[in-house]
């Protein structure tokens, strides 16, 4: 690949809310396979940097490129039809559609029918419980049912990019386990992932590389088994 | 948790494409027999009018047709109306403005308002000498659609951007702007496109012309204005543009696009983030509610026989959003209902009242000096005990009964 297997690139990219400066310089390379986490506290500009790449606030400096493709100012539907989908921050589920309506909000750029069909399947065999729950209304459901129904709907727009913004945010123990645990299937089998997480400790377990996001920069960026040992993430995010 | 799980087939939700198949085949066969019903009952209104307002007590409240076809009119337009407000959930305070583009594009291509052109194309009923455009009237309703929904997509795409009170505000100063312009536009530049004021007639009648006509002994009459059952024909044109209207509406519901509105309906920010196209999405739906909007308008002008500025005041929008919020947000059926019922009162009904009131009760009170005044006391109690409407639509009846959830798109986020 001409891209030398990094799927998605963000270089210097700075962004704005109004007069805010959100986002200063930020430099990631997220490689095809992996999984990458971006970690950091509260207001560190984990989500922001997720606006920027799907075009929900574009960057006023820098440049964002998916597989050599320059898509700083690209509009949201182009960036999910170009194959990087999300499930948002708190979800955002449309929470008067049943289930399935949700899947099939995901699958909304795609015009292949048939294997739509096989997607479905796909996105109920990882969470059985959203098979059992199909005709449910989303707002009615646990959160943890939510951020399964959030994350099978961004995989049915079939990206080549999944980003997760916050999935273990607000749930039970069990359920952040129970994420995680299919997090790492969706990318055994072949889905490369963007992973925002306040959740640190679980995010570095999970990922093959790691970013530590402070006020709008990167503070570090390193393996993260290494990022895991690291004195000062431990100290500041991993409470140690 | 993660072991294989053979995912059963799905029986009523679908999903997926296969849902509006499946929707359309699992159609209740008593929703047609009773859709049909009302349709054939509605065609062959004008045969038993005449007894129904025979009958005492109900008799003298039963409308004529001549007043059915203005309720038509009014209740296709709630229809095309219902398209913004109801299923995409765009407040539209300015409807009004594509009656009036639709009901002047019949005035510009079927009257004598160009005297400096002569052409002639399918007029029925008009001699050949006249000067000025006449197309058919045919014609002329399908081109005043496309010429409104031009003007819909030109005013939706710089407005659409904005939301929620932002669109209102915005929609209500075009409502306004369009109306003055029609009155001023006696003098474009030393043209005079609206003849001002006076507004344009007499507009061209639809018709058969005389081909039809000989063909079927006269059964199809040769032009509308100059036939002996003028409302009738009327009647039964604007029925047949209803049941066009309803059918297009209920298809877009169940499409794609209906879709679409729904998801922007209830989350913008989710939408856009599912890959939805959300400029292009509204803008499709201020368009269509502007073709039908101008269709109706088209139709209308031609049966009033002229176009005049008065007829596009702001309360017509308002009185049309009366219609799609009393027959209930996104439900067709309902805003027919709505349409039919703030339609007669307007047209006849309080006047009907205020006369009974004089002769058998004694009381010197004119509702039809109130009506506004009566139309938005309907609307608070309608709020008060039902606020979904006389027929509630699903998702917009758990929508009130909840709340929504919606946050700028551009706003800062935590």
């Amino acid at each position: 690949m001409s891209t030398n297997g990094v799927l998605l690139s963000l270089d210097d990219v700075h962004t704005y809310y109004g007069a805010i400066h959100a986002l200063k310089g930020i430099t990631i390379e997220v490689r095809e396979g992996e999984i990458v986490t971006l970690i950091g506290a509260n207001g560190a500009g984990k989500s922001t940097t997720l606006r920027s790449i799907n075009g929900l606030n574009h960057p006023r400096r820098g440049t964002i490129s998916f597989m050599g493709r320059d898509i700083t100012s690209a509009a949201p539907h182009d960036v999910v039809k170009l194959g990087i989908s999300q499930s948002p921050e708190g979800r955002k589920l449309f929470p008067r559609m049943s289930v399935s309506e949700n899947l099939e909000m995901g699958a909304f750029q795609r015009r292949d029918r048939s294997a739509l069909r096989e997607d479905v399947d796909r996105v109920y065999s990882l969470f059985p419980r959203l098979a059992e729950r199909k005709s449910q209304k989303a707002g009615t459901m646990s959160g943890g049912e939510q951020q399964m129904c959030a994350i099978g709907r961004a995989l049915m727009a079939r990206p080549k990019l999944l980003m997760l913004d916050e999935p273990s945010l607000g749930l039970a123990p069990i359920f952040v386990e129970k994420i995680f645990e299919i997090v790492r299937e969706i990318n055994q089998q072949g889905t490369t992932i963007l992973l925002v997480e306040q959740n640190a400790l679980m995010a570095l377990d999970a990922a093959d590389r790691g970013y530590v996001l402070e006020t709008g920069t990167i503070a570090l960026a390193d393996e993260a088994k290494a990022l895991r040992r690291n004195e000062q993430v431990r100290k500041t995010y991993l409470g140690e | 948790m993660t072991e294989p799980h053979k995912a059963e087939q799905p029986r009523r939700d679908g999903g997926l494409g296969r849902d509006l198949n499946a929707r359309l085949q699992g159609i209740d066969p008593l929703g047609w027999a009773l859709t049909l019903t009302i349709a054939v009952l509605a065609f062959l209104y004008p045969f038993y009018v005449e007894f129904l307002q025979d009958v005492p007590l109900i008799g003298d409240f039963i409308p004529g047709v001549g007043s059915m076809v203005v309720m038509l009119v009014f209740t296709v337009m709630a229809v095309g109306l219902n398209i913004v407000v109801g299923y995409a959930g765009l407040l539209d305070l300015g409807y009004v403005a594509f009656y009036a583009a639709g009901a002047y594009m019949a005035a510009w291509l079927a009257s004598q308002q160009f005297e400096q052109w002569h052409f002639h194309l399918g007029s029925v009923g008009i001699s050949k000498e006249l000067s000025g455009l006449h197309l058919s009237i045919w014609i002329v309703v399908v081109l005043a659609g496309v010429f409104t929904t031009a003007v819909g997509i030109l005013i939706g795409l710089p407005t659409l951007r904005l939301r929620g009170d932002y669109l209102a505000i915005v929609t209500l100063g075009f409502g306004e702007i369009i109306p003055q312009f029609v009155r001023n536009g006696d003098n474009v530049f030393g043209f005079d496109l609206t003849h001002g004021t006076f507004g344009i007639s007499p507009i061209d009648s639809p018709g058969f012309g005389k081909t039809l006509s000989d063909a079927t002994n006269e059964l199809l009459p040769l032009s509308y204005q100059q036939s002996f059952d003028r409302a009738r024909w009327f009647f039964w044109t604007a029925v047949v543009l209803l049941l066009i209207t309803v059918f297009c509406s209920v298809r877009l519901r169940d499409s794609r696009l209906g879709r679409a509105w729904i998801a922007i309906r209830e989350d913008e920010t989710a939408a856009a983030a599912m890959g939805i196209p959300l400029m292009r999405t509204k803008t499709w739906a201020y368009a269509i509610g502007a073709f039908f909007g101008g269709v109706a308008g088209a139709f209308y002008a031609s049966f009033k026989a002229g176009a005049f500025p008065a007829d596009f005041y702001f309360n017509i929008s308002v009185f049309l959003l009366c219609m799609v919020i009393l027959g209930g947000l996104g439900s067709v059926w309902g805003v027919i209902v709505g349409g039919m019922v703030l339609g007669y009162l307007n047209v006849e009904g309080l006047a009907t009242i205020g006369t009974k009131l004089q002769q058998d009760a004694g009381l010197n009170f004119e509702p039809s000096k109130y009506q506004f005044g009566i139309y938005g006391l309907i609307i608070v109690v309608m709020m008060l005990f039902r606020p979904t409407g006389l027929i509630s639509e699903r998702r917009h009846k758990r929508e009130i009964e909840e709340g929504v959830q919606d946050e700028s798109l551009y706003g800062t986020s935590k």
